[in-house]
This record gives structure tokens, sequence and C-alpha cells, in this order.
């Protein structure tokens, strides 16, 4: 309840801040959608080439990436750590957080919060629609519910990795490069995973989750294939428990390594 | 019932060595050698509620270390911490409820929304009613006046505006044990006194203990009734501030102008009886006698040989005293004494000088 008050207070004064520089806003909303834009435009140039995928049609493919951009949206949105090392580490900022009475991650969340990033969700949203009805693909309405459960499950997946790497900077002095290596990885995720060879799918799946926030879960939705991915669907949730629950605990343990800055 | 227990308290961090050049950094890259630096060693202190207590020692000394380890932020290596309860870094969420925190070097508050919006969301945070929280900040804002201030957005304060605000912000909750790191820093002098006199009205009225650092000796002086001083990770002196002005003061100056030039040998030998130094200046003369000689008695014997024009008496002040601490990096009484033999009461004048000048 405490949290839920909370999350309110800080997205108010999210808008408060924000609006006050409506250019910067929009400029931001930009360079999202251009960002995510450019990923697409590469898929297309993809399938000039080639009808097929690995067995994933054009359609399908696009259809996976839209059911990414939705939790990758809401990841975006609530777990802006990029800075995290160099704000509440370097700087020290950690110490005023320490001094509050509410979780350290959540408040270190909470002051990140980004909400122009939930426009990329609206947007995946749609372009899986029009993918739905390209397809031609069934509809239940329970289909909805098990769609909030796997994204709630990519969310975590996500959020699990991320706050994994920031916990890092408790125990390494220096910022280190690995955020932007995982970032290039995740990238990874969004593409029918058994095109790529064996060590690599595996890695995807298992080792840094990043197949469960996109083509997994999406797959439930689509057609059967030969090697069939929508049978790990299921898993996605529970991945996303499990993933989170250890970037927290690594958090949790990080946080007492935290050795304040200067002065 | 003690406000802070703390026994055996030490820590430890780890250092990085970074050796020299390229090719140190090379080798960094594949062995590192470490340094374990020992910040605070083995302090033990209690602190009663109700009492304000400033904490000094240079920098480096480990004073933040402390403070930090009290307040929860920092694990402690080793060693037993109670404070207000609580063990500080295990319930950490329980026990920040009840204690209020001041970095002068770091903002509590947020930076582009109004003040009051910041007061809003810390309510929520602590979990404070919407009515105890009127009350209260009503109270605080007229104690430190900051009627006009609280729609700014903090960026738009000055250094001693943001500071009220910041003690508000930590005192909105109520907390039974406020830690000051350096609240005075980069102040002036009438915020500093505004300041002051704040928080000796809060530990009156409300109780509240306080444990102060600073290197404003003055506002010690002001506060506390108890120092505790750290040299090198470790608590050189624990007392009253009384006790250690007298244990530490050497004796008084007393500068003399005179209407007639006086020579040094006339001077001498009104004075032929007691303890005293002389030195002569361009203005006149200074007499420097130790505490056991009796001000009057000196007076009286150069009042009566000589044509004084002024006279002016000069104690050695805290600032002196704490100067001479740090210097010798301990406050025990044989250092003190050591030390009464070594300096030149000559030197002694001269660092008084340039003090009373400031």
């Amino acid at each position: 309840m405490l949290y839920a008050v909370l999350f309110w207070e800080y997205i108010k004064n999210y808008a408060k801040t924000r609006l006050t520089y409506r250019a910067d806003f929009w400029v931001e909303v930009l360079s999202d959608l251009m960002f995510q834009g450019m990923n697409l435009v590469f898929i297309l140039v993809v399938f000039q080439h080639t009808p097929s995928l690995g067995g994933w049609s054009e359609s399908e493919v696009i259809f996976v990436y839209g059911f990414f951009m939705i939790p990758y949206g809401i990841f975006s949105t609530f777990f802006g750590m990029w800075n995290f090392s160099e704000r509440y580490i370097v700087k020290g900022e950690m110490d005023r957080i320490l001094t509050r009475p509410a979780h350290n991650l959540f408040q270190v969340l909470l002051e990140n919060v980004d909400p122009p990033s939930l426009i990329g969700s609206v947007v995946g949203a749609v372009i899986m629609a029009v993918c739905w009805n390209d397809l031609g693909l069934a509809f239940h309405w329970y289909y909805v519910l098990i769609m909030l459960l796997f994204v709630l499950g990519a969310v975590l997946v996500y959020g699990g990795i991320y706050t994994a790497l920031s916990a890092i900077s408790f125990f390494s002095d220096a910022p280190t490069g690995i955020v932007p290596l995982i970032y290039n990885v995740q990238n990874y995720g969004r593409y029918p995973v058994n095109i790529y060879n064996k060590t690599i799918r595996f890695v995807l799946t298992w080792l840094l989750p990043f197949a469960f926030v996109g083509v997994i879960p999406a797959s439930y939705f689509l057609d059967k294939k030969a090697d069939d991915l929508s049978q790990l669907a299921w898993f996605t949730p529970v991945m996303g428990v499990i993933v989170f629950g250890l970037g927290l605990a690594l958090w949790n343990h990080g946080v007492k390594r935290y050795r304040g800055a200067g002065s | 019932m003690l406000a802070i227990d703390v026994k055996d308290l030490r820590k430890q961090f780890k250092v990085q060595k970074n050796r020299e050049g390229l090719s140190g950094a090379l080798k960094d890259l594949f062995k590192r050698e470490n340094n374990e630096v020992t910040a605070v060693k083995d302090i033990s202190f209690q602190i009663p509620q109700g009492e304000i207590c400033g904490y000094i020692g240079e920098n480096g000394a480990g004073k933040s270390t402390t403070i930090k380890m009290l307040t929860g932020i920092l694990v402690p290596t080793s060693g037993q911490l109670k404070v207000n309860g609580y063990v500080p870094y295990k319930d950490r969420e329980k026990f920040v409820g009840g204690i209020g925190v001041v970095f002068g070097q770091r903002s509590q508050l947020w930076w582009d929304i109004g003040v009051i919006e910041s007061f809003q969301l810390l309510r929520k945070v602590y979990r404070v009613s919407e009515q105890d929280f009127r009350k209260r900040l009503d109270n605080l804002v007229e104690r430190l006046d900051l009627g006009d201030l609280l729609n700014r957005p903090v960026r738009k304060l000055s250094l001693g505006q943001r500071m009220r605000c910041e003690l508000v912000a930590s005192l909105l909750h109520n907390p039974s044990i406020l830690f000051l790191d350096e609240p005075t820093i980069g102040l002036d002098i009438v915020v500093k006194t505004e300041i002051r006199e704040f928080l000796k009205e809060l530990n009156r009225e409300e109780g509240t203990t306080i444990l102060l650092t600073t290197h404003d000796l003055q506002d010690i002086e002001a506060l506390c009734s108890r120092v505790i001083m750290l040299d090198d990770g470790r608590i050189i002196y624990d007392g009253g501030l009384e006790e250690l002005k007298n244990r530490w003061s050497k004796g008084r100056e007393i500068q003399f102008q005179f209407g007639t030039p006086t020579s040094l040998a006339k001077l001498q030998l009104l004075t032929a009886g007691l303890d005293v130094t002389w030195t002569m200046s361009e203005q006149g003369a200074s007499m420097w006698l130790p505490h056991t000689i009796n001000v009057s008695d000196a007076l009286g014997v150069v009042v009566g040989g000589a044509d004084i024009r002024d006279i002016k008496i000069l104690e050695t002040n805290t600032d002196d005293i704490v100067r001479e601490i740090y210097r010798s990096g301990s406050a025990s009484v044989s250092a003190a004494a050591t030390l009464l033999e070594a300096e030149s009461p000559k030197q002694e004048a001269e660092a008084e000088k340039e003090t009373s000048l400031r």
C-alpha cells in the first residue's frame, strides 16, 4: 500500500518536473520511436532477401518484435538505471536513499521513472494487432490475461538482469563496460532463437534469458513450429520470478558492500 | 536510556593500489593489489538521550564514516552498535524512521520541484499523517522563517535557505535522534547563528538527541555540552568542552600600549617576582602569563610602574587549543605538558594574534 502511494507521488513529481521541459519530452519520445523504427526497417530489409527466417515468416517475426516492444517499453519506464553507478555510487547519492524508510531499490527505480518509454509499448501493441490480423490468428478473450502474465514475466526477466548488472557497481570501483555488452546481447532475443547455433540458443534461453522477453512468449500465440518454442512459453513468468529474485538478492547483498563516496 | 551505544566499532575499507604508468595499469588489470585501510579503529562511546554531542576531528579522521555507520548507510567491519534501540544496518528501514539526517554537502531535497512538494513526498515516505505533518510543518516554518520559500524550486534557493529547508526535511517525521554532518559548512554568520539557536531550542523543547560533526568550533561552543574528538580513527578525547579548554589552555596574554616608550628591561624589572614572559612589538609590549599567576596581580605591578594607554587581555581560544591537539595527535595530559615545554610562548602569542585578527 505504501509503495502504491509512493509510486503515484513520484509519478506526479515526474510529471511536474518534466512538463516544464516540454520539448525535451517530445524529443525523447521521438528518438525512442526512431530507434525502434530502425530495428523494424532492419527486419523488413532482411525479408526482402529471404521469404522466411528459420521457418518464420515476415509477419511472424514482426509480430515477435511487436510483442517484445511491450515489455521493453514497460521495462524502460521502470528500470531506467542507466546512470546508477555514476549517480548513486560515484557521487554517493545512495547515502540519501539509505536513510529513508522504503526499500532502496524501489526508491532508486522510482527516482528514475521514465513514462515516455511507455509509448513504445503502445506502438508494439499496435504492431502486434496488425500482424495478428495479417496472419489470421485465432483470438480468445483469455489471451489478454495470458498476454498480461507473459508481459509481466518478461519485464521481470529484464528487470532482474539489469538489477543484477547495476548491483555490480557495489562490488567494483570503476563503472564497467558490461552494461552495453548485455544491451547488445539482448537484441538477439527479439528474433527467433532457432536461427542461431546451439550455444547461443542455450545462452539466450537459460543463462541470459532474453528469449523469454520476445520470441518464446510470443510464439504461444503463433502457429506451431517444427521445434516448438511455445512449449516453453509458460516458463516465462517462472523465469521472471527466478531472474528477478536472483537480481534482487545480488542487489541486497551489494548494498551491504556500499562504501559511500568522499566526505 | 541510551540513544547511541557504540562498542569497539571498526570499519575497514579495501583500497585498490593503482600502480604507476601504463605498465602498472596493465599489471593491475590482471593482478590487483589491495590495501586495507582502517578508517575507524575500535571506538566506543555512549550518548544518553537528549544530549547534544559534537564530533570533531581533522579531515579524514573517520567522522563521516562513523556517522554513516550510525545511520545505517555503512555496515561496520566489526563491533557492536545500537542506535535508538536498533542495530542500524540490520533493520534499516524500520530504524531510519526514527532518525533525521542532514548531510551539509549533499541535498536531501529534490532539485527541480518546489520545496513544499519535496516535503509532501517525504511525508509519504515517512508515513506521517496529514494532520501531524501540517502541525509540524507550520511550527518548523515559523521557527526557521521559511514562509515565502516553500513554493520555490530547490535549485533557486541560496545555500542558507536550502540548509534551513534541509533541516525541516529531516525533522518532519519527528525523529528522536538528529545526525548532522557539517550542517553549517559554507554558511554566513547570520544563518549559522540562526541554525544554532534553532538546534538548541529543538533540543531543549523536544529532547532531541543531536550528534553533529563540524569544523567550526563555534558550533561546538554554542551547542555542545560534550565533545568527542577523533584522530586517525581513534577517540582521543571524550568529555566536556570546558574541561578540554582548561586542560589545554596554557595561559593568557596581556597586550599593553604605552603612553611613553618603555624599555623591555624596565618591564622585566617591574614583574621580577612573577613568572611571566615579555615580548616587545612596535605598538607596545605583550606579557604572557601562565594560569598559576593571577591576572590582577600581574596587571597591578605593571599599571603601578608604567604609563599605560591601552590594555587587551587575550584568552587562548578553542581554535588554538584544537589546532594544537590536532597537531600533536593526542589530547592526553602528558602530551599537553610536553607541548607546553616545547613551544615557546612567543609562537603561541603569534598564533593567537592570527586568530584574533580573523
